[in-house]
C-alpha cells in the first residue's frame, strides 16, 4: 500500500497581508510561509497509515522554489519521499489548472492506493483542488473527512454535515480531503529535521509531466483573479451613555438596531 | 495573543551578528545546516506557543501538589512534557553518542529562551535532567553511562541536583548528608536535602539525583564532599526498574512563583536502604558538581532573559491595543480620539528600555554560548582562551541577566497600569516566576563574589582584559562616527571607570571590605559595559544592512520623509533601524549608571558596615 499527500505552501495565517501593486495578488516580500493547516491533517493521517500498515508516504506540491521548504517540513514529520513540481506563477489561484498539474504528477509518481489532501488551501479557500484531482484521475473522492478507517480495498469515512455526521464508504484508490478534527498533527522531531535533508526531493516542471503550463495560464485558464481588496478597517463603535436616562438610551439602542444595523 | 518570541532578533543575533553559520561547518556540528537550524527554531517556537504556553497558567494556578508522600504536576503538563521529550528537545545540545541531538549551545540557548519564556516551571526540569546526565557522561563508568545517559537525554528519566540542606545553603560546605561505602562498591546514602527542584514528580518513572555527601572521616567543608548518583528507583543491570531506593519526598515548598515546579525536601536513606554510585573520586564532589552548576548558572541567567523577553512581547501587544488618553500632540483637544497607550512617550520609554535590556541580555547569553561552542571545536591554547571567557562570563550571565530580567518584568507590568497587577494578564506571573532566578543556583551575591574573588583574578586577569578589550575596540571603531560617536565615548568612559577601580582598589588599605560591599555593583558595571558593547556592535551591522536596503530601493539616506515611509512599510528595515536606536538608548540610559556606581566605590563609602544593624 502507498499513499500520497497533496500539499500547498501558503501564507502564515498570522501574516499581515498586503495587496501587491498589480492589485490582483498579495505582496509576497515579507510573508512567512507554512504548510497549509488542513494539509497537516492530511499528512498526519498518511503517517498514521504508514505506522499502522507500513504504507510509505509521498508528499507532492506544485509551486515556486520556496515550496521546497514545505516539503522538508513534511519529510521532517515522517514522509518518505517528496515531489516538487516547480511553477505555478501563471496558474496562481486557478484550481482546475492546479488540479491538472497535480493529477499529472500523481500519475507520474504513483500508483497510490490513497491520496490525501486538505479540504482547502488556506488563503484562497476554494476547496476545489482535491475533488478536481479525483475527477481527473477518475477515482472517487470523499471531502471534509473527520474520521477515517481504511479497510481491505475500501475506506469508511465520516464527514461532518449540517446537524450530523455522514458515513460513506468508497473503494480504493480514492482521494480523501481532511477537515479539522481528523487528528492532531504531530510536531517534527529534531531527529526528523536532521533526517529530512538526506531525502532527495524529486523535481519536475509541468512539461516533464506532459502538461503545457503556458496554455493553462493563457488561453486555457478557467479562473483569473481580477482584483484583491483588504476588508474595510473596522470603524469605532458607538457608545450610548445611559447613566442619566437609561430609558432614553435603551430607546436609542433599539432605534439603531432597527434602522442602522437592521438587526431587529 | 499568547507567548511571542522576537524571532527576528534571535536570528539576527545568531546569524548576522555571531558567526553561527561558520560554526556549523565544523565537523562536530556538520549534521546541522543553517536551513535545519532555522526549521529547528521555527518548530521550537511552535511548541512554545501551542504546547508550553497554554499550560503555563495552569502550572501557576493548579501548581505542583503533594499528597501521601507523592508529588503530582498539573494534568496539562503531562502531554506537553511527552511532546517535548519525544521531539528530542531535552537533550537538544547533548552528546549524540548518548541520545543527545548535538546542536550547538548557541542554538540550544535560543530554543531554551523560547521554552523558558513560554513555561519556565515545566522547562526547568529539562535543565536539571540534561545537567545530571552530563555528570554521568563525564564522570561515570561505562556501565553507568549505558544505564543512565540515553534514558536521561531523551527525557525517559529525569534528573536533579541535590546540594542544599537546612543548615547548608550558600555555605554548601556545611553539608551533613553521609555516604558509607559498602563491600559491593556502592554507598549507602543518608541525609536530608531541601529546595530540590523536581526532586519528585509524576512525569517520569524514575528520577536520577546527583547528590553531594560526606564519606566517613572526610575533611570539613567543601573539600570533603563527594558526588553520588542516586536513583529514585533502583535500576537492574538490564536497565529495567527494580525496587524503590529509599528516597522519600517529605514536603514541597509554597512559593512566590514557578508553582508548577515542585521544590522538594528529600529524605535519603530514611530506612537505611538508599544506594548511591560514586562519580569520580571521593572528596572531588564539589569540583565535579561545578560541571553541572556552571552550565546551569548560564541557563538560570537565560531564565531571567527569557521571562523578560516574554513579558516585553506581551506588554507590546497590550500597549498596541489598549486605548487610553489622547495623543500627546493633541492633549488639549477634548474631542480628540483616544489612542493606543503605545503612543504615550512614558509607555514607549518603558517598553523601549525593556526591549533594549532584553536584546543586551540575549547578546550576552548567546555570546557566552558561542564561546562554549568554540571550546568544543578548538584545541590547546585557543581552547583554554575560550574556556577562560566562559568562566568569567558565567557569573555575569547568571546575575546580570536574572537581576535585570526581573526588573524588565516589573517595567512591563507597569505598562498595563492596574490590569498588570491582576491575574487577567500574564505580566504578574512573569514577574513572580522570574524572581527565583536571582536566588537559586547560587544567589546573585554569591555570583558577584565568585566573579571578583575567583574569576577576575584568574590567570592574571587575562580573560576579563580580553573581553573588555573587545568593548574597547568597539569604542575605538565608533569614536569618530557621526551617528554613534557619543554612545561610543560613553562606552569608553565606562570602560575607564572599570579600569580605574580594578587598578586602584587593591592598593587601598580598606580593600577587603570595599570589595565585599561592592562586588554586586561591580558585576553590574561589567554587565552594563558588555551589554552596551554588544548592542553597539550589532548596530553597526544593522546600519550596513539598512543602508543596503535603502540603496536597493533607490532612497537617499538623508531623505527623511522617504526613509520614514520606507521604514513604516518594510518590517525588516524597521528592525535594523530600531537596532540602531536600541544601542543609542542603552548607551545613554545605562552607561551613566556605571559611572554613578564607580563614584561610591571609589569614595570607599562603607556606611552599611558602619551602621548599627
Amino acid at each position: 500500500m502507498k499513499s500520497c499527500v497533496l500539499m500547498a505552501y501558503v501564507p502564515d495565517t498570522a501574516s499581515v497581508i498586503k495587496v501587491a501593486a498589480a492589485g490582483n495578488r498579495i505582496e509576497e516580500a515579507d510573508i512567512k510561509w507554512i504548510v497549509s493547516p488542513y494539509d497537516e491533517y492530511a499528512l498526519e493521517e498518511a503517517i498514521r497509515l504508514k505506522e499502522a500498515k507500513g504504507a510509505p508516504v509521498t508528499v507532492l506540491t506544485y509551486g515556486p522554489e520556496r515550496a521546497q521548504q514545505g516539503l522538508r517540513e513534511c519529510l521532517a514529520r515522517g514522509a518518505d519521499a517528496a515531489v516538487h513540481v516547480k511553477g505555478g506563477e501563471g496558474t496562481f489561484g486557478d484550481a482546475l489548472a492546479i488540479a491538472k498539474v497535480l493529477a499529472a504528477a500523481v500519475r507520474k509518481s504513483g500508483p497510490f492506493d490513497i491520496i490525501f489532501a486538505g479540504i482547502q488551501g488556506v488563503g484562497s479557500d476554494n476547496a476545489l483542488v482535491g475533488a478536481m484531482v479525483a475527477e481527473l484521475l477518475d477515482v472517487p473522492h470523499v471531502t471534509g473527512v473527520v474520521k477515517l478507517e481504511i479497510g481491505d480495498g475500501a475506506i469508511t469515512a465520516h464527514r461532518e454535515i449540517e446537524g450530523g455526521t455522514e458515513v460513506v464508504t468508497a473503494p480504493l484508490p480514492c482521494v480523501v480531503t481532511a477537515q479539522k478534527g481528523l487528528n492532531e498533527p504531530r510536531y517534527p522531531s529534531l531527529k526528523g529535521i536532521m533526517a529530512a535533508k538526506k531525502v532527495a526531493i524529486q523535481a519536475f516542471v509541468p512539461a516533464d509531466l506532459g502538461v503545457d503550463e503556458g496554455a493553462l495560464a493563457g488561453a486555457g485558464a478557467t479562473c483569473r483573479w481580477k482584483a484583491l481588496a483588504l476588508p474595510p478597517a473596522k470603524s469605532g463603535g458607538v457608545i450610548l451613555k445611559g447613566e442619566e436616562d437609561p430609558a432614553a438610551a435603551a430607546r436609542e439602542l433599539a432605534r439603531l438596531l432597527r434602522e442602522q444595523a437592521k438587526a431587529i | 495573543m499568547g507567548y511571542q518570541a522576537d524571532m527576528r532578533d534571535i536570528t539576527f543575533q545568531l546569524f548576522e551578528w555571531l558567526p553561527t553559520g561558520q560554526l556549523l561547518k565544523n565537523d562536530l556540528f556538520s549534521q546541522w545546516e543553517r536551513g535545519d537550524v532555522e526549521m529547528v527554531l521555527a518548530e521550537a517556537l511552535k511548541l512554545a506557543q501551542e504546547q508550553l504556553d497554554p499550560a503555563n497558567r495552569d502550572g501557576d494556578v493548579v501548581g505542583a501538589r503533594f499528597a501521601d508522600g507523592r508529588v503530582s504536576l498539573p494534568p496539562s503538563f503531562h502531554p506537553v512534557y511527552q511532546k517535548i521529550r519525544e521531539g528530542g528537545w531535552i537533550g537538544c545540545i547533548s552528546n549524540p553518542e548518548f541520545g543527545g541531538m548535538g546542536l550547538p549551545h548557541s542554538v540550544g540557548t535560543s530554543i531554551n529562551e523560547m521554552f523558558f519564556g513560554a513555561n519556565m516551571a515545566l522547562s526547568l526540569s529539562a535543565l536539571l535532567t540534561r545537567g545530571a546526565s552530563y555528570l554521568v557522561e563525564k564522570f561515570g563508568t561505562d556501565e553507568m553511562r549505558a544505564l543512565f545517559c540515553e534514558r536521561m537525554y531523551t527525557g525517559e528519566w529525569a534528573g536533579t541536583m541535590c546540594l542544599t540542606e537546612p543548615q547548608a545553603g550558600s555555605d554548601v560546605g556545611a553539608s551533613k548528608t553521609r555516604a558509607v561505602k559498602q563491600p559491593n562498591g556502592r554507598y549507602l546514602i543518608q541525609g536530608e536535602k531541601i529546595f530540590i527542584t523536581s526532586g519528585d514528580q509524576d512525569l517520569t518513572p524514575n528520577i536520577i539525583h546527583a547528590v553531594l555527601a560526606r564519606t566517613p572521616g572526610a575533611p570539613e567543608g567543601t573539600s570533603g564532599l563527594s558526588l553520588f548518583i542516586v536513583p529514585k528507583v533502583r535500576v537492574n543491570p538490564d536497565g529495567s526498574l527494580g525496587e524503590p531506593n529509599d528516597v522519600a519526598c517529605s514536603r514541597i515548598e509554597e512559593k512566590l512563583g514557578i508553582h508548577g515546579s515542585p521544590t522538594c525536601s528529600l529524605v535519603f536513606g530514611g530506612n537505611d536502604r538508599c544506594e548511591g554510585f560514586l562519580l569520580g573520586e571521593e572528596h572531588a564532589g564539589m569540583k565535579l558538581m561545578f560541571h553541572m552548576m556552571n552550565p546551569a548558572r548560564i541557563e538560570v541567567g537565560l531564565q531571567g532573559a527569557a521571562l523578560a523577553g516574554a513579558a516585553h512581547q506581551a506588554a507590546l501587544d497590550y500597549a498596541r491595543v489598549r486605548l487610553q488618553g489622547r495623543h500627546w500632540t493633541r492633549m488639549k483637544e477634548h474631542g480628540a480620539p483616544q489612542v493606543a497607550i503605545i503612543e504615550h512617550p512614558d509607555v514607549r520609554r518603558m517598553l523601549f528600555t525593556s526591549g533594549a535590556y532584553v536584546q543586551a541580555m540575549r547578546a550576552l547569553l548567546l555570546q557566552t554560548s558561542y564561546f562554549i561552542d568554540m571550546t568544543h571545536v578548538t584545541e590547546g591554547e585557543e581552547q583554554e582562551r575560550y574556556q577562560s571567557y566562559v568562566e568569567v562570563l558565567t557569573p555575569i550571565c547568571k546575575a546580570w541577566a536574572s537581576d535585570w530580567g526581573f526588573r524588565v518584568t516589573e517595567w512591563c507590568l507597569q505598562v498595563y497600569g492596574g490590569y498588570g497587577y491582576t491575574a487577567d494578564y500574564p505580566a504578574e506571573q512573569y514577574l513572580r516566576d522570574a524572581k527565583i532566578a536571582s536566588i537559586y543556583e547560587g544567589t546573585n551575591g554569591i555570583q558577584a563574589l565568585d566573579l571578583v574573588a575567583r574569576k577576575l583574578p584568574a590567570k592574571g586577569g587575562k580573560a576579563i582584559r580580553d573581553l573588555l578589550g573587545m568593548a574597547e575596540k568597539t569604542f575605538k571603531t565608533l569614536r569618530n562616527d557621526s551617528q554613534l560617536m557619543e554612545p561610543a565615548w560613553m562606552l569608553g568612559a565606562a570602560l575607564k571607570q572599570i579600569e580605574d577601580i580594578s587598578k586602584g582598589l587593591a592598593k587601598r588599605p580598606d580593600a577587603p571590605i570595599v570589595v565585599l560591599l561592592n562586588s554586586a555593583p561591580f558585576l553590574d558595571m561589567i554587565g552594563d559595559v558588555l551589554g552596551a558593547h554588544f548592542l553597539l556592535d550589532q548596530a553597526v551591522i544593522a546600519r550596513t544592512r539598512l543602508g543596503e536596503m535603502l540603496a536597493a530601493a533607490g532612497i537617499a539616506s538623508d531623505d527623511k520623509k522617504a526613509v520614514r515611509a520606507f521604514l513604516l512599510d518594510k518590517p525588516d528595515a524597521a528592525f535594523y533601524h530600531n537596532k540602531i536606536q536600541t544601542a543609542i538608548h542603552f548607551a545613554y540610559r545605562v552607561l551613566p549608571l556605571v559611572t554613578a556606581r564607580a563614584v561610591a566605590i571609589r569614595a570607599g563609602e562603607v556606611s552599611p558596615v558602619e551602621a548599627i544593624l
